[in-house]
């Protein structure tokens, strides 16, 4: 009996030991081929007993989806999300605040982390994440076609006219070639197209309507008008836009270093990257910020096993430049050499066009407000509206929603 | 007691209970959703507060500001123009079919199910593949009437302001067709042949035949497929997010891609609310007329 008993026991022991051990997490992302989706495999392989399981969603239904598992108490344990989206969870405790324990950690410093993506995933003080990554737009630009177009391949566009000339000279309907790629959809990546250009023109997303910005609107719609960028811009994301430039179909691209991968693999031409051209020589330069925060659910079971992950993506942080072609959102990392020369040499363009980005918001409305400056490109550039007017409706419905 | 058990065992107790099962099922699964649907239209929702039971009564703010909206001018069109469009052509196309494989030849009953192959698609599925057909520079179907002649440049569906709802309407009236065939297409073969027979014993032409005896023998099939077909369109989502995403410049966008926008991009539940009480009610009068033919169908 007391023999049973004890096997009981040590069964039952065992039982609990094995339980302990298997913790499992969700995490929610985009594409689990990004670094999250690679360092939560690695993660879950390690001798932890923490087992991750990505779930792979749409960008376009990441946060609607998220939403809604947060309403109904079923999301996940860690999310991977679009940085201006951050807010409007951290402000309303969804997310788990980690001040404390990045400043107990060994490996999170937080101070090592830049200004940019560090506001956005703050709330009043307090850290609720990890950047992932960085990124920013540039130029791209095809060195083939501007060769065969008479332009200098070496000197690419600095300002907004040689650009729209570049643009001009590059179009060449009889071999389907627009003169240049970008995006100007309805959805946030439309804002993130579109706001560098408003505030290298002297605005920003408080001041949408300043003085200036409408030159950037008929840029944009010169563009179109004239057929130097393909009408599908309006209705086109920044991958599908960008594929268009790797086909040869378009002479410059404006997109991000997410695309040299495959640009790499896909592009049968030279090509390189430049900074976006400023308004007029020795204008202000600005760009927008992008990329994801890693952040832990407030009503996660296992805050610790969580953090752990986060630590273990800190640490992995230099191979997301090599590996992924993003730019690490902390001080004193090294850019890699990757192997191929025209990906090392894009590094140092976007590393310096990242001097220059700026946060959307942080704003916990930051959707409504990316909505009315979406409205007031696309009403203009489809000849719904003039520009002036559409920016100041644009101010009107933001300074409702700030104030 | 011993009555109220012998009645539910037999009689009236019993038909009753089956309804209260019935009923309950709808009230908690229909009803109750849908109250709370008009509730929240007066309500100020958003995510963070979706959770909770109860939210702050804003009375009819979310009303004036939807109907208020510049863009409510706009849906409200559109909606008119898609679902009138895409049900007309649906049903006309659809009768057309039906018609066409009603007649005996070989491979008949074959082809009337390969048509179906459309319609068991999910919707996105056929929204990225309209999507492609429908591609300004790319496209196949510029490319198609390129090679014909009939244009010489290249339309784009997807991102011309005039042509962006009429792009989604093809491809709606593409997925729907087959389904409208289907149902017309059971109305059809139950009407007895020996009408037919009779009729053209009597000397009328084809023509007269279909006029006289096809389209009064269907009136209810019709009537119950044309009120699914508006409340099916009504419902139509799947396609607007593949292809326009409502665009550009809220071109393409219906009410109930709105509603959507409005609840799950700009999180504001209670004017998303606001749109789907609205259509509730346009649905309430449509699925009258369908209970309407359904009921004359049973008497038939």
């Amino acid at each position: 009996m007391t023999r049973l008993m004890t096997t009981t026991a040590l069964a039952l022991s065992l039982a609990a030991g094995a339980a302990q051990a298997q913790v499992t997490l969700t995490l929610w992302t985009e594409s689990a081929s990004a670094p999250e989706g690679v360092f939560a495999r690695e993660f879950s392989e390690m001798d932890n007993g923490i087992t991750i399981d990505v779930r792979e969603i749409r960008f376009d239904d990441l946060v609607a989806d998220t939403l809604r598992a947060f309403a109904t108490r079923t999301n996940p344990d860690l999310i991977a999300i679009d940085n201006p989206d951050h807010a409007a969870f951290s402000s309303r405790g969804a997310f788990l605040d980690i001040t404390d324990k990045v400043a107990a950690s060994d490996v999170i410093d937080a101070d090592a982390i830049f200004p940019g993506p560090r506001s956005s995933l703050s709330w009043e003080g307090r850290m609720f994440g990890l950047p992932r990554a960085s990124n920013t737009i540039a130029l791209y630009y095809n060195k083939d076609l501007m060769a065969a177009a008479g332009l200098d391949p070496d000197s690419p566009p600095s300002t907004w006219d040689e650009f729209l000339e570049a643009a001009r000279a590059l179009t060449d309907p009889a071999n389907d070639v627009y003169g240049v790629a970008f995006s100007a959809r309805a959805s946030e990546e439309g804002t993130f197209q579109f706001l560098p250009w408003a505030q290298m023109a002297g605005g920003s997303f408080e001041e949408i309507n300043a003085e200036g910005v409408a030159d950037a609107l008929v840029l944009w719609k010169t563009l179109l008008d004239e057929g130097l960028a393909s009408p599908d811009t309006l209705t086109r994301g920044q991958w599908d836009s960008t594929g268009t430039f790797n086909g040869g179909n378009a002479a410059m691209a404006i997109s991000g270093p997410w695309e040299l991968g495959r640009m790499a693999a896909d592009a049968e031409f030279d090509w390189g990257v430049t900074l976006l051209p400023v308004k007029e020589e020795g204008g202000p330069r600005a760009s927008a910020l992008g990329d994801f925060n890693l952040a832990i659910f407030a009503n996660t079971q296992h805050p610790e096993e969580a953090f752990a992950f986060l630590e273990y993506y800190q640490s992995q942080v230099e191979r997301v430049w090599p590996e992924f072609t993003r730019l690490p959102s902390v001080a004193g990392v090294d850019l890699a050499p990757t192997g191929n020369e025209r990906i090392d040499a894009a590094a140092a363009v976007f590393a310096e066009q990242l001097e220059s980005a700026r946060n959307r918001g942080p704003h916990p409305e930051w959707p409504r407000i990316s909505r009315a400056i979406q409205n007031a490109f696309q009403s203009v550039l489809t000849g719904a509206a003039e520009p002036q007017a559409a920016l100041d409706t644009a101010r009107a419905e933001i300074d409702r929603i700030l104030n | 007691m011993s009555r109220v058990l012998r009645s539910l065992r037999d009689g009236i107790g019993f038909d009753t209970l089956l309804i209260i099962i019935a009923l309950s099922y709808l009230f908690v699964f229909a009803g109750l959703p849908l109250i709370y649907n008009v509730i929240i239209s007066f309500q100020r929702v958003d995510v963070f507060s979706l959770g909770t039971l109860w939210h702050p009564n804003v009375g009819f703010e979310n009303y004036e500001r939807v109907f208020n909206d510049p863009l409510a001018r706009r849906v409200l069109i559109n909606t008119l123009i898609f679902t009138l469009g895409s049900v007309a052509m649906q049903f006309t196309l659809g009768f057309a079919a039906a018609l066409f494989f009603h007649q005996r030849f070989p491979g008949a009953t074959w082809f009337r199910g390969l048509f179906l192959a459309g319609w068991i698609m999910p919707g996105l599925v056929v929204g990225v593949l309209w999507n492609w057909l429908l591609s300004g520079d790319f496209g196949v179907i510029n490319h198609v009437l390129r090679s014909l002649g009939l244009i010489d440049s290249a339309i784009f569906w997807r991102s011309d302001t005039a042509w962006s709802l009429y792009a989604v309407m093809m491809a709606n009236v593409w997925y729907g067709m087959p389904f409208n065939m289907i149902l017309l297409s059971v109305g059809l073969a139950a009407i007895p042949d020996d009408l037919y027979e009779a009729a053209e014993l009597d000397g009328a032409n084809a023509w007269q035949r279909f006029w006289t005896i096809t389209l009064p023998m269907m009136r209810s099939t019709i009537g119950a497929v044309l009120a699914l077909g508006v409340i099916f369109t009504l419902q139509q989502f799947d396609l607007f997010a593949a292809i326009t995403q409502g665009g550009p410049a809220g071109s393409s966008t219906v009410a109930q891609y709105w509603s959507w926008e409005l609840s799950f991009r700009e999180f504001d539940f209670g004017r998303g609310a606001v749109i789907s009480v609205t259509m509730i009610i346009v649905v309430l009068f449509v699925s009258l007329i369908y209970v309407r033919s359904t009921r004359a169908e049973t008497r038939l």
